[in-house]
């Protein structure tokens, strides 16, 4: 049984960087020190800055939340947190993530501002779904889900005087969308992928990613030692019918193989966006709905076009 | 893994899912149990009890195992 390479006590995680076993002391000590210093490093919050917190609801963003209400007490930043939950509408699977968002944001006393996909598309997701689905387009609810999602995500947060958007992306979460941007041979997202994205353009609220160097499994640790996994499990129906769920398996399969995998994937992508902080976002702006985008029509807009939700004039 | 003389029996719990009951010999750790019951140990955080393990730790009898799986959707 391995013991805690800090204090001997009995370790309950052994980071492979570095073959640290770690008690659970020391563990959310290294944490810390990992989240602190992605913060650090990248610049990714000021002191008084109003957050917005993206918390869908699962063990990784609720952690987000936690960590940062915590760190903001602790290191007196005297920051604004507000937790941002977007309800696809996603019938048995939203309800249940909603009520536990509820749950930890008045527990932590922060603020909470949920906003559907039905009132600000007229359509939930299930909705969308079905209508694609009617029109005979392929079948594909998480772009339906995260086009919508991120475009909801940085409309919200600037009505609700967001000055930077978390999100709980993790270390695995990134090299996933490396990889599928590589197959797709899409080397524009690629260079997004930065802890920190900004944009000239006013209306794009700053990204950040607070999580970028963790792995999910030191995420997902972090829940159950602070009581914040899900006592149920609730899965998205969709998830395992994407791609990314795909690609995660087989990277997992292979970290076993060839521990550390993960780590120079991401050192790959670091070299790929020239070891960069912050990249720049969307600096158009779309011409129907007058948003962020990186194109003359936004990516929402044209999803919203082909599902018959929307017509454009040329 | 089969049961033999000196054998011990644990029972695993994956969370939000059933109970099930696992004869293994002596000596076994929770890497290898995660193994034989075709799981990939990356994608667990793995207790025995209240208390989470490494995947060294080796299982005595009456133990029982608890997987919280890493990758879920959404
Ligand atoms: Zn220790
Ligand atoms: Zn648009």
């Amino acid at each position: 049984m391995a013991n805690c390479s800090i204090c001997g006590r009995q370790a309950i995680y052994v980071a492979k960087s570095g073959g640290l076993a770690l008690c659970k002391k020391h563990f959310l000590e290294y944490f810390d020190r990992k989240v602190r210093k992605t913060i650090r490093k990248n610049k990714l919050f000021n002191k008084n800055d109003h957050i917005v917190v993206a918390v869908s609801g699962g063990k990784d963003s609720l952690s987000l939340l936690h960590y940062l209400v915590n760190l903001s007490k602790r290191a007196r930043m005297g920051w604004r947190i507000t937790a941002l939950t977007i309800d696809e509408g996603v019938s048995g699977y939203r309800n249940y993530t909603v009520k536990r968002v509820k749950e930890l944001s008045s527990t932590l006393g922060v603020e909470l501002k949920i906003a559907s996909f039905k009132d600000y598309f007229g359509y939930t997701l299930d909705e969308v779904v079905k209508i694609g689905k009617e029109r005979g387009l392929p079948y594909l609810p998480c772009t339906y889900c995260g086009v919508f999602r991120r475009y909801l995500l940085n409309k919200v947060a600037r009505e609700i005087d967001g000055m930077v958007l978390a999100t709980a992306h993790h270390l695995d979460d990134v090299v996933q969308t490396y990889l599928m941007n590589i197959f797709s041979n899409n080397w524009s997202s690629i260079h997004k992928l930065t802890p920190s994205l900004t944009s000239v353009h006013k209306l794009f609220v700053r990204r950040a990613k607070p999580f970028y160097e963790l792995l999910e499994k030191e995420t997902t640790l972090y829940a159950i030692l602070n009581g914040l996994y899900p006592s149920e499990r609730v899965e998205c129906p969709y998830a395992p019918l994407s791609f990314r769920w795909q690609v995660r398996k087989v990277l997992n399969y292979l970290e076993e193989l060839r521990p550390g995998l993960k780590y120079s994937t991401m050192r790959s992508l670091m070299e790929a966006t020239s070891l960069k902080n912050t990249a720049l976002g969307e600096a158009m702006t779309c011409r129907v709905c007058g948003e962020p985008s990186s194109r003359e029509i936004c990516k929402a807009c044209q999803l919203k076009a082909e599902l018959g939700l929307l017509e454009l004039r040329r | 893994m089969v049961e033999e003389a000196g054998g011990i029996r644990v029972k695993v719990r994956e969370f939000g899912g059933g109970i099930r009951e696992v004869s293994l010999r002596r000596g076994v750790s929770v890497g290898e149990l995660v193994k034989s019951l075709g799981y990939i140990i990356e994608e667990y955080v793995v207790a025995v009890g209240e208390t989470v393990v490494t995947e060294d730790y080796l299982l005595n009898d009456g133990d029982e195992v608890v997987l919280y799986p890493v990758v879920s959707g959404g």
